[in-house]
């Protein structure tokens, strides 16, 4: 599923400061491609992952995902394009603590008219055997790797990760890398993934950099490196 | 929904926060149920036996006789149903039976067991006196020397409040009962027995220029109306009483559990933030995950009121039975179902939990999504005026941390505040209660009314009375634009058996400026000394005006007290007349006597019934410190569980746990003081007004001064609670692992 954003502007009111996250921001992203989003901190990336994944609102421009516009939606139609079309993963998982691994991932199954089967979605992501587990047993790479299964299982049409190898070591995080490029391949799930590790890039279908709210760059690579090759920052 | 699940283990690793809410809320649930179904079941008897046994509409007792057939006269000129019945008062070892004899038309006898009376040495007792002394169908009883065979166990609708005189406040079945028995034994009796007529009426209304009617034939000692008449009137007092009670007691309670459900979910919103933000950014709907935390308040709601419905209609057969014994009511049904109680009970509790925590958690899913998954806005650093005052930012470290957390949970200080003075007013009422009853008997039967025996005479005496004798007259007068009677006493200003005390100051000399009034008479009127109130003769239209001169500490009764030849040449007596005699020694019974007033009874039954009221004392106190228990452990556990991560860092730099209780769970104790201190006035003041409410309908006021000993006991109990409440927490706080801190940074 493509999206474009056109012009995209948003300004939080801090205080008294008023901070431009985002200035004018345009991007294409093709349909079932990875694309990473680098940038340092206060660059801007993730908000641009949130007004593009409905949970937050951009103040001016345009946003057309699948050829429907973001502009004006109201709360519940948001919900319903979330709901549709979007899966989230997190920096810190964001699991819920009260239960098991598979019910984390029924979480996100309830949420899908279409869903992926429970037991190949857990092993996919190496978790079957670990899942009447709950997440204070498991490590920070398997919380993650529960966190993708429960966005995957929803069989959304993009995958929205903000900073999702943030929290792990390199091994680790490789391994979550690989995982998303496997649902990419396997599902055609569009894959947007936000980082300030710039390696990442490398095995993205296509890389923008954003500094102070701008998109400054944005490139297409044209030999993509393998999740296990890519350099760790 | 899955998040189902997440919902039960959260229930059940916070299972003493929930089942503490269930707890008040099945506390509130019982006792509004158990109450409410036995005063229907009670209500329904009594209407039963009312109508059915036809309750008297009123009585009198002639000085004289009346033949049947003027009593014919009188049923056919007024619509009336008219019957003479003779009793008699005989000594059974300590006790008084009253024995009647059996009627056909009004006031007809219930027999619950056995068989009627048929010969000349058999009687049917009221079930409650056989049972208080050993009595059993079969048994023979010794009544003024002659040996009688008890045939069975009866009930007669004008005795339902079982007492002897109708001045009488307690009924005592040990003392005093009631019996029937044949016409050939109430013939053997007949020199030393009494006659009333009874009447009924469709309409239960005396008809009018009755009274006048039979004035004209006799003199009538006493007329009652069914209304006036305690030992009918008393259980609808009770019934209703009960019913404000029944009401009041258990919304505090639940007051309570729907306020600590609030604090509960707020909590379990503000822990969730983030969950609930992942949620919603999933795409999960706002209601869906109302739905969701709604059902925390389905499980407290359903399990405490579903429990609370079996608790109090189980509870309700045993409590029925108790006020249909203490009531002398017979168990014409078992068990009166009222759907509207169990409606209600279920209703109320489930709708209030519900709306709460919807408006609890409609704020926090108002949020956006972003503004979940981020940490919360930090507060920390930022003071409310509360905190700016000077007075908060001296001291040392742990006395400013403990103010700040003080005043940084208002609600919760609220709370505590709130729920403290709910089980401290309890527990006073308690005390105050249990002391009325031995001030009262001390002030009105020791201090005032200094006399043995009160000898009531058939018809006005006018020679001198004996000596140790001092005569007094008594009628009963009406108060003009108010609708309320008053039982006069015309006595002498010197007499040396009435002292009218008010706070130990003697009135006695007052009656020469005007009437002294009994505590209860001037709350029914409304009015205080030096207001001027206007008397009417209730069997003429004669009228008097009167100040009142003062208010005596008399608790019992609405009385009006006036010089005798005063009062008597209102009523139009002779100004020497008199209708009875105080007196220290026991008077003989002499064919001239109407009834004798031993005082001493009065006091035995008082204090006979004083171990009932001492275990009502005590069930009061257990309720009000169980309630003060759940509270505040609920509140101080919470407390814990919102300070682990300040708990854990004071842990990491080496405090022990004393110290941190110290710094986090004894926080509230000045709330807890403060609350105490204020709810003491609160307390006699509140019982004072609910006495005052109920005095036209009771009769008598309790006194309800809180003396320093429960004010001191109340201080140790409450104290006591708040400390097992602290120590339970205590253990929650010592659980508290030093990685916390850690954690919640990483968070």
């Amino acid at each position: 599923m493509a999206i474009f954003a056109e012009k995209v502007t948003k300004t939080y009111q801090s205080g008294e400061v008023t901070v431009k996250a985002l200035r004018e921001a345009s991007l294409t992203v093709p349909d079932k491609k990875i694309v990473t989003i680098l940038g340092p901190s206060g660059s801007g990336k993730s908000t641009l992952l949130n007004v593009i994944g409905g949970i937050d609102r951009y103040d001016e421009g345009q946003i057309v995902v699948d050829g429907r516009t973001l502009d004006g939606l109201k709360d519940k139609q948001l919900t319903e394009y979330r709901r549709k079309n979007i899966g989230f993963i997190f920096q810190q998982y964001n699991l819920i603590p009260t239960l098991t691994v598979e019910e984390n991932v029924e979480v996100g199954r309830e949420l899908s008219s279409n869903p992926l089967p429970m037991e190949d979605t857990l092993k996919k992501v190496g978790m079957l055997d670990k899942k009447a587990k709950f997440p204070f047993q498991l490590s920070g790479g398997e919380q993650q790797r529960v966190a993708i299964a429960r966005a995957l299982i929803k069989n959304p049409n993009i995958l929205l990760c903000d900073e999702p190898t943030g929290a792990l070591d390199e091994d680790t995080g490789k391994n979550i890398l690989k995982l998303l490029k496997y649902v990419n391949e396997t599902y055609g799930t569009t894959v947007l993934i936000i980082t300030h590790n710039q390696g990442i890039g490398e095995m993205a279908h296509q890389v923008i950099r954003m500094s102070s709210g701008e998109i400054v760059e944005t490139f297409e690579n044209e030999t993509l490196v393998d999740p296990e090759q890519v350099t760790w920052s | 929904m899955i998040l189902k699940k997440s919902m039960i283990r959260t229930l059940k690793e916070k299972k003493f926060q929930y089942a503490g809410v269930s707890l008040l809320l099945l506390l509130a649930v019982t006792l509004y149920v158990s109450l409410s179904m036995a005063v229907t079941t009670l209500e329904e008897r009594n209407a039963r036996f009312t109508e059915d046994y036809k309750q008297e509409t009123f009585h009198f007792v002639p000085s004289e006789p009346v033949d049947s057939s003027k009593l014919q006269e009188w049923e056919e000129e007024f619509d009336v149903t008219l019957e003479a019945r003779s009793y008699y008062d005989a000594d059974v070892d300590d006790s008084v039976l009253r024995v009647f004899s059996q009627t056909e038309e009004i006031n007809l006898p219930y027999l619950s067991e056995g068989s009627n009376p048929t010969d000349g040495s058999e009687i049917a007792v009221s079930s409650v006196f056989a049972e208080k002394n050993d009595l059993h169908i079969g048994d023979e009883v010794e009544i003024s020397g002659e040996r009688m065979e008890v045939t069975g166990f009866v009930y007669l609708p004008d005795y339902i409040y079982m007492i002897e005189q109708l001045t009488d406040l307690i009924s005592d079945a040990e003392k005093f009962g009631i019996a029937i028995a044949s016409e050939s034994v109430m013939d053997q009796w007949s020199s030393r027995s009494q006659t009333e007529i009874t009447g009924w009426t469709s309409d239960g209304e005396v008809p009018d220029g009755f009274m006048e009617a039979v004035r004209a034939e006799t003199t009538i000692l006493q007329f009652v109306e069914a209304g006036d008449n305690p030992r009918i009137q008393f259980v609808d007092t009770e019934i209703e009483g009960a019913k404000s009670m029944n009401n009041t007691l258990p919304l505090f309670i639940l007051a309570l559990a729907a306020a600590m459900v609030l604090l509960l979910m707020r909590r379990r919103i503000e822990m969730q933030r983030k969950e609930i933000g992942t949620l919603l950014a999933l795409g999960y709907r706002r209601n869906e995950l109302l739905r969701h935390y709604l059902g925390y308040a389905w499980v407290i709601g359903l399990s405490g009121t579903v429990l609370g419905l079996a608790a109090g209609a189980g509870l309700s057969v045993p409590l029925s039975n108790l006020y249909a014994n203490y009531f002398n009511l017979p168990a014409l049904s078992m068990f009166d179902f009222n759907p509207m109680v169990l409606v209600i009970g279920l209703i109320i509790p489930l709708v209030l939990m519900l709306s709460l925590t919807a408006w609890g958690i409609h704020r926090a899913l108002k949020v956006e999504p972003l503004t979940l998954l981020r940490p919360k806005e930090v507060t920390v650093g930022r003071k409310s005026w509360l905190e700016r005052l000077p007075l908060l930012n001296k001291g040392s470290f742990i006395q400013r941390f403990r103010l700040r957390l003080l005043v940084r949970n208002k609600a919760r200080s609220l709370y505590i505040f709130l729920g403290v003075m709910f089980s401290t007013v309890l527990l006073l009422f308690g005390f105050i209660t249990f002391n009325s009853m031995d001030q009262l008997v001390e002030t009105t039967y020791e201090d005032i009314m200094t006399y043995d025996y009160a000898v009531y005479y058939q018809s006005l005496q006018t020679e001198e009375p004996a000596d140790g004798s001092d005569p007094f007259t008594v009628g009963e007068v009406n108060v003009k634009g108010q609708d309320a009677k008053l039982t006069g006493y015309g006595i002498e200003t010197g007499t040396p058996y009435i002292h009218l005390l008010s706070d130990e100051e003697k009135l006695n000399s007052e009656l020469k400026e005007g009437a002294v009034l009994s505590t209860p008479a001037a709350a029914v009127l409304g009015v205080g000394a030096g207001e001027d109130i206007t008397l009417t003769n209730s069997l003429n239209d004669e009228e008097m005006t009167v100040q009142v001169a003062g208010v005596a500490d008399v608790y019992i009764g609405s009385q009006i007290y006036l010089p005798r030849e005063v009062f008597n040449e209102f009523l139009g007596y002779p100004g020497d007349a008199y209708s009875a005699v105080w007196q220290a020694e026991k008077p003989e019974r002499g064919a001239d006597v109407y009834q004798i007033e031993d005082k001493q009874k009065v006091i035995d039954s008082f204090e006979a019934t004083s171990g009932a009221t001492r275990s009502s004392v005590i069930g009061m106190a257990v309720f009000a410190v169980v309630i003060s228990v759940i509270v505040l452990t609920l509140l101080t556990n919470l407390i814990v569980e919102e300070n682990s991560p300040s708990i854990s860092l004071f842990k990491v730099m080496g405090y022990h746990n004393s110290e941190v209780s110290k710094l986090v769970l004894s926080v509230y104790t000045p709330v807890v003081m403060l609350s105490y201190l204020i709810s003491i006035p609160l307390a006699g003041l509140t019982l004072g007004q609910l006495m005052n409410s109920l005095v036209e309908q009771t009769g008598f006021i309790l006194p309800t001064d809180v003396s320093l000993w429960m004010a001191a006991t109340g201080f140790v109990v409450i104290m006591l609670t708040y400390a097992l409440s602290i120590a339970l927490s205590k253990r929650k706080l010592k659980q508290v692992s030093l990685q916390e801190a850690l954690k919640k940074q990483q968070d």
